[in-house]
């Protein structure tokens, strides 16, 4: 609190300056995807002639086609729900055991930490195929449900990784409180612990939300592209591949594709970065 | 967490026994490019029997996703593949279509590509061609007449567009896929000179005995990639399909190597475009210059599954009922495997069958005999030496290389 | 309580890579129903016969160096800009986090676009040298093009990163530093980079560990090519594995691959830790 404030003190000389230089800057930086906005309001034989020039009239038309095409609302559910579930039960996984690891210090439970992080260290490749037959087995393809349980298994290393780091901040007296009170560990850890893990849970949601919501391989081999459970980024995909000559139907569904985690993450925004401190830095 | 992984199960149980109960036959297919006809199709399909045909379609990552499928259980009613080497790839996976009553109706010589010792072990989909493509109002415009069917004469037609200010060729060497097509197709009367034609031919590559370093034939496939590039614009490496496509349409180029699946997204850009068939030029004398013409892309029915009755049933209405016999020339505005199709209106199409008809040498898809990743293995090779990653020799050497490896997998 | 958490991870991670621990001791298409065993033929062709690998392996080493170098230095100077208490630095920040929030594969096929039809536009309107090079086509030259694209859709994570370190760096620090009459880059040597050293190990470690696995830009941007330019170690494993019909052998570059990325990334984190305590 008391930093924070310290740091609103004084401005830098040449403040405006900076802002104007840095303002130019991310223009520069964001310009691929201000072609995309001006493209996705083109007609075609519009970005063939030229891909800078402003379109000539507006016209929402290629957002309607792309929204129809992609069957925008019914993958849009699916997305978020595959998102919710998988983010909610990575959540929950890794706080548990990331609390758990980090209070307990026994030869044994510095073993099991390696175990829950090694992943970390695995490329997804290198195991897709025997993952696929195993989900399989447990009837966990052709689902959106199935998609968001297998999500836990890849998303909690690196969220236990980040809680782990974070836990040794939190004062030890505060888990004694919790077990005085007599009610049982699970509820203690909800009732006090986790609330002080705000920070870092924050963290967690943005970047395993992210994550599932952008993820293509997983999705493609889970769902195998059946059309009921598809999600956004399977169906831009096919999108691409189906219209590939048509790029102004492609721009739009390029945006309708990337809105809501850009929606998503500026709402968020805020709270980030305070999760990082918190999470990823003393880890 | 345990109930939620109870429910969880139990809603994918469910839904399972759902879609088991309901008539549904899944297909996997490849070719995004015909969505729209795949499911007119299925509509059609619906409409006359009830049956509900639940069609996957994926390209850039369909090989992986099958395999992925036909391994972990998840083996789709029907899939697709390529014919020739891919027979024996899913071996294991593919039914038996020899005793197939509706087989009898389709062309002798589009079955050869899926026959292995007298078994069908596929039902081809489509007939299609390759060769290089030429933009017509260019040509005319550039006073060009006399069509070009050796190296010298491309070279001096492509010297005539540029002089004009017209790029001569959209090379498409940034698809890997494009590439063996057109350097294929320079080595296509190869099968002159082996016993047993292009059989023969491939047998002694896979033997060892025949190396890609001694066909001396390289040379012109090398040379023909070589002018491809020379007149192939500013940025021959970045042509993709899409580049060609739109690049032929708008008359922008003259040439492209691509086969008559390309019409579809030519007319799109320009719906006035006019488009024929050049013939390639191969190694050799040029009255052996032709088109490649083939049943590739292949239908397959697995055999494990349950509903191998219901598979064969619809390739049946797919052969012989009067949406069936109509889809592929009028839909999907190409050429069709049944005996006695009418031939489709689409201009790429009408070349091929009137090419044909004036008996133009044309030559199967004999690559897709060699083992299967051979395909994508040499064409990044070719792509690797059109950049100018590598020399011949060293490109020789590398295709040579990659073929053992590849032929020593599959053993 | 750890159970749920580990099952998981063992279920779906673990259980899944050592079975591909045990294909890669196999002759194995990926397919038929019979697996051979070779015992360890897959990795003496991996070490003696395949030049394949070895230039995929060479492409992602140097991927990982200019990478790691490029995203971490550009990241922090854009952290401690935009650390400063200027004008709608939040904006700013968000700014140059948005690639980051878009998917890799939209990432390629949006920068397919800009080096195709984009440059031409470029070239056309301005007539630099530069829009008329090839920068997918150039078997050189592509290779920047990749880490471009790679920098510039993570940046905005690791500037995040080195934001939230810089926060941790008490202000009273900095102004005696002023005070004593110390200039900025000095102070951001002396003071600032030592305090902030727990960031640089994270950032680092995730860079490291995401440039060695890299795969989806690559693989819609230029597809490893043209030729094997930009085939980074995941693609080549991915191509052997679907293409090239190799699954034992596919698998074994991926052990391969992951004891790579173990050694490096357990060496950097030993050493940057030494250098933290030292600090």
């Amino acid at each position: 609190m008391n930093r924070r404030t310290l740091r609103g003190g004084r401005r830098p000389r040449g403040a405006l300056a900076i802002t104007l230089v840095m303002t130019a800057l991310a223009l520069i930086y964001l310009y691929p995807l201000i072609l995309v906005v001006i493209n996705s309001l083109k007609t075609f034989s519009e970005i063939m002639s030229n891909v800078v020039a402003l379109p000539s009239r507006l016209n929402g038309e290629n957002f309607s086609n792309a929204f129809t095409l992609m069957r925008y609302p019914n993958l849009f559910l699916n997305t978020l729900l595959v998102t919710c579930m998988g983010t909610a039960g990575v959540v929950l996984l890794a706080s548990i055991a990331g609390f758990k690891l980090s209070r307990t210090r026994t030869r044994y439970s510095w073993l099991v930490f390696l175990v829950c992080v090694a992943p970390m260290m695995i490329p997804f490749h290198s195991f897709m195929i025997s993952l696929v037959k195993i989900a399989r087995n447990l009837h966990l393809t052709n689902s959106i449900w199935g998609l968001g349980v297998i999500y836990w298994g890849l998303g909690v290393p690196l969220s236990l990784f980040m809680y782990h780091g974070f836990v040794k901040t939190v004062p030890t007296d505060l888990d004694d409180c919790a077990s005085i009170d007599g009610c049982s560990p699970l509820r203690a850890f909800f009732q006090v612990i986790l609330p002080l893990l705000q920070p870092v849970t924050v963290s967690v949601i943005v970047i395993n939300a992210m994550w599932m919501w952008n993820d293509f391989l997983l999705p493609l081999l889970v769902l195998s592209g059946a059309k009921k459970s598809m999600t956004l980024q399977l169906a831009a995909y096919n999108f691409f591949g189906q219209y590939k000559i048509e790029w102004q139907n492609a721009m739009a569904g390029v945006l309708l594709t990337i809105t809501p985690a850009i929606i998503f993450y500026l709402v968020l925004q805020r709270h980030i970065i305070k999760g990082m401190v918190a999470g990823a830095v003393k880890g | 967490m345990k109930r939620f992984l109870l429910t969880a199960g139990l809603i994918v149980l469910c839904g399972a026994l759902l879609t088991g109960q309901a008539k549904t036959l899944k297909l996997f297919f490849y070719s995004p490019e015909l969505t729209d006809q795949y499911n007119d199709m299925a509509r059609a399909y619906q409409a006359e029997t009830g049956i509900t045909l639940d069609i996957t379609v994926n390209q850039a990552d369909y090989v992986t996703l099958l395999r992925a499928k036909l391994n972990s259980g998840d083996i789709p009613d029907v899939f697709m593949s390529s014919a020739y080497a891919d027979n024996s790839t899913y071996k294991d996976y593919v039914y038996d279509l020899t005793n197939a009553d509706f087989m009898k109706s389709l062309e002798p010589s589009a079955l050869s590509g899926v026959t292995v010792n007298g078994r069908v072990t596929g039902y081809p989909f489509l007939v299609q061609s390759h060769s290089f493509i030429y933009n017509k109002k260019v040509f005319a415009d550039a006073g060009i007449t006399a069509l070009p069917r050796t190296i010298a004469e491309y070279g001096a037609v492509a010297g005539k567009l540029q002089a004009k200010g017209i790029q001569p060729f959209a090379t498409g060497y940034k698809e890997w896929w494009v590439l063996p097509q057109t350097a294929w197709q320079v080595l296509a009367p190869i099968r002159d000179s082996y016993a047993g034609g292009y059989a023969g031919f491939v047998d002694k590559l896979n033997s060892g005995a025949l190396k890609f370093k001694d066909i001396k034939e390289m040379s012109t496939v090398f040379d023909v990639l070589d002018l491809i590039k020379k007149y192939g614009g500013p940025k021959p490496m970045e042509s993709d399909f899409n580049d060609q496509c739109s690049l032929l349409a708008t008359g922008k180029v003259g040439i492209g190597h691509q086969g008559n699946w390309a019409e579809g997204s030519i007319l799109k850009t320009n719906p006035d475009a006019s488009i024929g068939f050049l013939l390639g030029p191969v190694a050799g004398s040029a009255s052996k210059a032709g088109i490649m013409y083939d049943s590739n892309q292949t239908i397959r029915v697995a055999k494990d599954g349950s509903n191998v009755p219901a598979a064969l049933a619809w390739l049946r209405w797919l052969t012989t009922s009067a949406y069936g016999k109509s889809w592929i020339p009028d839909k999907i505005q190409q050429l069709s495997p049944i005996k006695g199709a009418k031939a489709s209106s689409a201009q790429l199409a009408q070349a091929t069958v009137n090419l044909l008809a004036a008996k133009t040498p044309s030559y199967p898809w004999f690559y897709q005999m060699f083992p299967t990743g051979t395909e994508q293995g040499l064409g990044i090779i070719l792509q690797g030496y059109c950049a100018g990653q590598t020399n011949r020799q060293q490109t020789l050497d590398a295709m040579d290389a990659s073929y053992t490896k590849i032929v020593n997998a599959s053993k | 309580m750890t159970a749920p958490a580990l099952v998981a991870i063992l279920l779906f991670v673990e259980i899944p890579f050592l079975m591909s621990v045990l294909y890669s001791f196999t002759k194995w298409n990926g397919l038929d129903k019979a697996v051979k065993f070779i015992g360890i033929a897959n990795y003496a062709e991996l070490m003696t016969t395949d030049p394949g690998f070895g230039s995929a392996m060479i492409f992602t080493l140097l991927f990982t160096v200019l990478a790691v170098a490029a995203t971490n230095v550009i990241a922090l100077l854009l952290a401690v800009i935009l650390d400063a208490n200027i004008r709608g630095k939040n904006v700013l920040r968000a700014a140059f986090y948005i690639p980051n929030i878009i998917s890799l594969i939209i990432i390629g096929y949006v920068w397919r676009f800009i080096f195709s039809r984009g440059f031409d536009s470029f070239g056309a309107l301005t007539h630099l040298g530069v829009f008329q090079l090839s920068w997918l086509g150039d078997f050189h030259l592509v290779f920047f093009s990749v880490v471009l694209v790679t920098v510039w859709q993570s940046i905005g994570f690791y500037m995040v990163i080195y934001i939230a370190g810089l926060q941790t760096v008490p202000r009273e620090q900095i102004e005696a530093a002023v005070i004593d009459g110390t200039g900025p880059v000095n102070r951001f040597f002396r003071i600032t980079l030592p305090l902030i050293l727990p960031s640089v190990t994270v950032a680092v470690f995730y860079s490291l560990s995401n440039a060695l696995k890299t795969f989806d830009v690559i693989f819609s941007l230029t597809f490893g090519g043209p030729g094997t330019a930009t085939t980074s170690i995941a693609l080549d494993i991915y191509k052997t594995a679907f293409s090239d019909s190799r699954f034992g052998y596919g698998s074994a570059k991926s052990v391969v691959l992951f004891l790579l990325i173990l050694a490096v990334t357990v060496f950097q984190l030993t050493a940057f830790k030494r250098r933290e305590v030292q600090a």
